[in-house]
């Protein structure tokens, strides 16, 4: 049913079943067995038992749509009628009429969206949509003449982040700078989920040749996925130095389609050494001037705040000081470049876990009535005021024009998720419209998704 | 029977006090009085007393000479006045026609008002003396009124005047509702409440782009050119936020639209809001009367439907209180055996 049930996983070692809370499944059966009670009654304890559980659980599963093979009852074959705007194009999206039209995204195998993921609600979203439809903004055109320029320059030049009040399109503009780089032969690293470098969730170990803490699980995905999303242009890019590992080393010059196979080739036991590969390619990426390259980070905040990571004295692991941060924090404060390319980042503020450190808020210029008042005598740490140093702000529109409203609107018509025969949908869009204020997530979600006059 | 009682009432208090008195009264009148003024003659201490001025008014001696001058007055005006009007016939009236009399609604000053102007402290039952008699000299200027008798209307007029008080309009217009005047700039302030939430609302009509410019005269005429209207869109501030920051439960935000919606008004007013006091479902619904308000008053027409469709009423539920013996307003204490 959906184009796009392959995107689902967004990062390393996050596969859905931690995502999503067991269902009606083979899995739920699995965390029931583990429960103890007396062989003979399981049955009937057992459903005590989860029933217990599941009052206990407090988050309700996630939205998962029936796959399209179980939708045979008459009462849920819908008759839709084929929505069919144009494809997201970086040509079609240059035209004068192009702001406020939905377009879809059409994903290719190897596109980066389902190579890297994408933010979990714009996830959700394309899920409830059946296929990822976008709207273009004027922002959007901006963005796309701001890569442009800066396919001729290093990435220390261009070094931007979106920041916007929760719900503004923040992660929606940065898909879209993503796709339209995927389309001009750019190399793309996504980061989509950046909050799960720094929450804990991957595995970690100390290096002391380095000093940090590599991680290598994410490491060893993060390669394997640029590896699918770029392989064209992997193919040509070079090592530019030997890259010694335990018991091999791979001479300079070997292309780096050859390095990362040979990294999958041997999953057990590159995996602890993936953070070396990684460094290789990065290094590789860095000297070369065939492709531009784009660093893409969705969640930027999160790695310039507070860690969730613990060391062996259970003392706080700061971001720079695990290897995969800290890498992204150099490139994001220019400390190292790719001679062509940019790196665009985006805050997600409606992540309350992780609220925007004062560091980056300085740097951002990020002071007005939407933040707490920041002292100037507060603390800073000196590390991240120089990770932060030289971002540039980019502030996303706080309300959709009336037109780029109007194509969002279309989408969600069009999917018939409101409104019937003899709708007031002028009506409807002027009220909703006016209800959100303007805001793209609340016009969607507590809008036209909520409302209750239907 | 009833007079018996009023000669009771009347005949003064018997006592010691009052055999002692005229006792003393009866020893004074054996000797023989004589005016000393009159018979110019000094005191037995040689000094000579001046004669007294003679009292301006009759009532001096009453201690309240101005009150009962005025009340004299108003007397002999509700005499003549009666006299007047019985001799053209218009007194005394059938009761129809004296139901039939417009309206004179007077206020009367009140009694401290009034014992400024006596200069003495009035009583109740004097105060009532007083206001007994004006209303019914306004009855008079009633009937003079209709019945064509135009100087005697004057002369009560001129007479109850004096009277009015000086807050008449002030209590008159107690409790009717005050229309909403829009400003030099066209804006509206209204007000809304429910529950224990005010919400001061300022309206004011979205400036619309001229359209008419844009269009030759030919093709308005022809009706070829498709006229693209342009859309105006209304933003709310609340406290000076917008409406979906300051609201996060769709269903408030929907109350606030509602009687935009009803008035076909999305587009057309800009809002500013300042809402105190109560939860997020009062201060929404003290935002919707306001609007409501506002909008009545930007458009009149629809002052009737808005009335009907109760937008613009007051919603009078309050919290409901609590019960002795009862957990809350209506919640039970648990029963328990012993």
């Amino acid at each position: 049913m959906s184009l796009i049930s392959s995107i689902s996983r967004p990062g390393p070692s996050t596969s859905l079943s931690r995502l999503l809370k067991p269902q009606f499944s083979l899995e739920s059966r699995r965390y029931a067995a583990g429960e103890a009670g007396p062989v003979g009654k399981a049955g009937y304890l057992q459903k005590l038992g989860s029933a217990q559980k599941s009052k206990m659980r407090k988050k309700l599963p996630m939205y998962k749509a029936l796959p399209a093979s179980q939708l045979d009852r008459p009462i849920l074959v819908s008759n839709k009628p084929q929505f069919d705007p144009p494809v997201f194009t970086p040509a079609a999206i240059k035209a004068a009429t192009a702001v406020g039209q939905p377009f879809v995204i059409n994903p290719k195998d190897n596109d980066p969206m389902k190579c890297f993921g994408i933010p979990r609600k714009l996830w959700l979203e394309f899920k409830l949509l059946s296929r990822p439809y976008t709207v273009v903004r004027e922002v959007t055109k901006d963005i796309i003449q701001l890569l442009e320029d800066a396919k001729q320059s290093s990435s220390a030049n261009t070094r931007v982040v979106f920041t916007g009040r929760p719900g503004c399109g923040k992660s929606f503009l940065l898909l879209q700078a993503v796709e339209s780089c995927a389309q001009q032969n750019w190399v793309v690293i996504y980061i989509p989920r950046a909050v799960d470098l720094v929450n804990s969730t991957t595995s970690y170990a100390y290096d002391i040749r380095t000093q940090t803490y590599l991680q290598p699980w994410y490491s060893f995905q993060t390669i394997q996925r640029m590896l699918t999303v770029n392989k064209e242009a992997f193919t040509k890019i070079k090592l530019v130095e030997d890259l010694v590992l335990e018991k091999s080393v791979l001479a300079k010059g070997t292309t780096l389609d050859q390095v990362i196979e040979a990294a999958l080739a041997e999953r057990g036991v590159s995996v602890a050494q993936a953070p070396v590969y990684l460094e290789a390619v990065m290094k590789a990426l860095e000297a070369q001037t065939q492709y531009p390259v784009i660093l893409a980070i969705d969640d930027m905040q999160t790695l310039y705040g507070k860690t969730a990571y613990r060391d062996p004295h259970f003392q706080a692991i700061h971001s720079y000081h695990l290897s995969l941060p800290r890498m992204l924090m150099e490139f994001a404060s220019g400390k190292r470049s790719f001679q062509k390319g940019a790196v665009l980042g985006a805050i997600s503020a409606s992540q309350t876990t992780h609220p925007i450190p004062l560091e980056l808020r300085d740097a951002l210029d990020l002071h007005n009535e939407n933040y707490r008042i920041a002292s100037p005598y507060e603390k800073r740490d000196k590390v991240l005021v120089e990770y932060a140093k030289g971002l540039k702000n980019m502030a996303v529109p706080e309300k959709l024009t009336l037109a780029e409203a109007i194509g969002v609107f279309e989408i969600w018509k069009e999917q018939q998720v409101f409104g019937r025969e003899k709708f007031f949908y002028d009506e409807a869009f002027m009220g909703k419209y006016t209800e959100s204020g303007g805001n793209a997530r609340d016009f969607v979600w507590k809008g036209l998704l909520a409302t209750l006059d239907t | 029977m009833n007079s018996l009682i009023q000669n009771a009432l009347r005949t003064p208090p018997r006592g010691a006090y009052a055999c002692a008195r005229s006792l003393t009264t009866t020893a004074r009148q054996q000797a023989e009085y004589v005016n000393p003024r009159l018979s110019g003659q000094s005191n037995p201490e040689g000094r000579i007393e001046r004669p007294k001025p003679i009292p301006t008014s009759p009532n001096f001696y009453t201690t309240r000479a101005l009150f009962y001058d005025q009340l004299t007055q108003l007397e002999r005006a509700v005499g003549r006045s009666e006299a007047f009007l019985r001799h053209h016939h218009l007194l005394p009236l059938p009761d129809f026609a004296r139901a039939s009399l417009p309206p004179l609604q007077p206020v009367w000053k009140d009694p401290l008002e009034m014992s400024n102007e006596f200069k003495t402290k009035l009583s109740t039952p004097r105060y009532r003396k007083v206001v007994k008699i004006l209303n019914q000299l306004n009855d008079f200027q009633r009937i003079a009124k209709t019945g064509g008798c135009p100087q005697l209307e004057d002369r009560l007029r001129a007479i109850l005047s004096m009277y009015e008080s000086s807050k008449k309009e002030a209590l008159l217009s107690r409790g009717k509702r005050k229309p909403v005047v829009l400003d030099e700039y066209g804006r509206s302030y209204t007000l809304g409440k429910r529950k224990t939430s005010s919400a001061r609302v300022w309206m004011i009509p979205v400036q619309q782009p001229d359209a008419s410019q844009s269009e030759t005269p030919e093709a308005l005429l022809l009706g070829t050119e498709k006229q693209n209207l342009p859309v105006t869109t209304t933003t709310i501030l609340v406290n000076n936020m917008p409406l979906n920051q300051f609201f996060p439960l769709p269903a408030d935000r929907e109350r606030i639209t509602r009687p935009l919606k009803v008035a076909g008004a999305l587009g057309k007013y800009n809002v500013f809001a300042l809402v105190r006091g109560g939860g997020t479902t009062g201060q929404s619904g003290a935002l919707l009367q306001g609007i409501a308000k506002g909008i009545v008053a930007h458009d009149p027409a629809l002052e009737t439907m808005f009335r009907r469709v109760k937008l613009t009423r007051r919603d009078p539920r309050m919290v409901e209180r609590k019960k002795t013996g009862l957990a809350k307003a209506r919640k039970r204490y648990s029963w328990v055996k012993r």
